[in-house]
């Protein structure tokens, strides 16, 4: 599926990203542009950013800097 | 005719629904016919003008009641890169559109705006209509198998 449509990037890519070591949003759009031009995407994004970090089983730590939870949701190893 | 804002919202939220559905067909039929799935391609084709048709209905009914069509607000697209893929995210596209569609119909009878509640249900039923063929697609994908349910589509 492609989850950021203005960039043509697919969950495949954020899959394979990950494994990369791909861990926040920000690396997202770093190395995709994955939200940065209409930005609808961010939300399915981040989603299947987060499942992917899941499905490696390691252990993360949540830092969630807005009360709103717009921000960037940053992800660090313990 | 002064409509009621919160009649005049739930349309709006609908009209949102609609133009993306617009989209999102109108690209996946284009890309079946890129790829030579001409029955798909005129299927959902017609199932982006038919939503073009009922955004249109909605449009005007805004109007009438004396509100502003958000013809900006767009919702996010769900494409596939491949047939499964694609006709399974219409088929959620569609599965939710019903839903607020629905809701809408619900808040046009609290409201008691009979008319509006009236064209929703006959856009409901037609959406129903390909709602019910995507859930056929979906499983004869399931039951034959994703070659032979394409060898039929060219
Ligand atoms: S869909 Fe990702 S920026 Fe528009
Ligand atoms: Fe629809």
């Amino acid at each position: 599926m492609y989850v950021c449509l203005c960039k043509g990037v697919t969950d495949k890519q954020i899959q394979r990203a990950v494994d990369q070591g791909a861990r926040t949003m920000r690396d997202l759009r770093q190395e995709f542009g994955v939200g940065s031009q209409c930005g609808k995407c961010t939300c399915c994004a981040r989603d299947v950013l987060h499942d992917a970090i899941h499905a490696r089983k390691e252990v993360v730590h949540i830092h969630v800097p807005s009360p709103q939870g717009q921000l960037d949701v940053d992800i660090a190893y313990s | 005719m002064r409509g009621n804002s919160t009649v005049l919202a739930a349309l709006n939220k609908v009209l949102t629904r609609k133009l993306t559905a617009i989209n999102q067909y109108f690209l996946h039929a284009r890309m079946f016919k890129n790829w030579g799935f001409n029955e798909l391609n005129e299927r959902i084709y017609k199932a982006s003008i038919k939503e073009m048709k009922h955004a249109d209905e909605v449009i005007e009914r805004i109007l009438l009641l004396d509100g502003l069509p958000n013809l900006q607000e767009l919702g996010k697209l769900y494409i596939g890169e491949e047939p499964k893929e694609m006709l399974r995210l219409d088929d959620k596209l569609q599965s939710e559109d019903i839903r607020y569609i629905r809701d809408a119909i619900s808040t046009c009878e609290a409201e008691k705006d009979f008319v509006s509640r009236h064209m929703l249900a006959e856009i409901l039923e037609q959406q129903e209509e390909h709602q019910d063929w995507l859930d056929t697609q979906c499983s004869l994908i399931d039951t034959i198998g994703i070659e032979n349910y394409l060898q039929r589509q060219l």
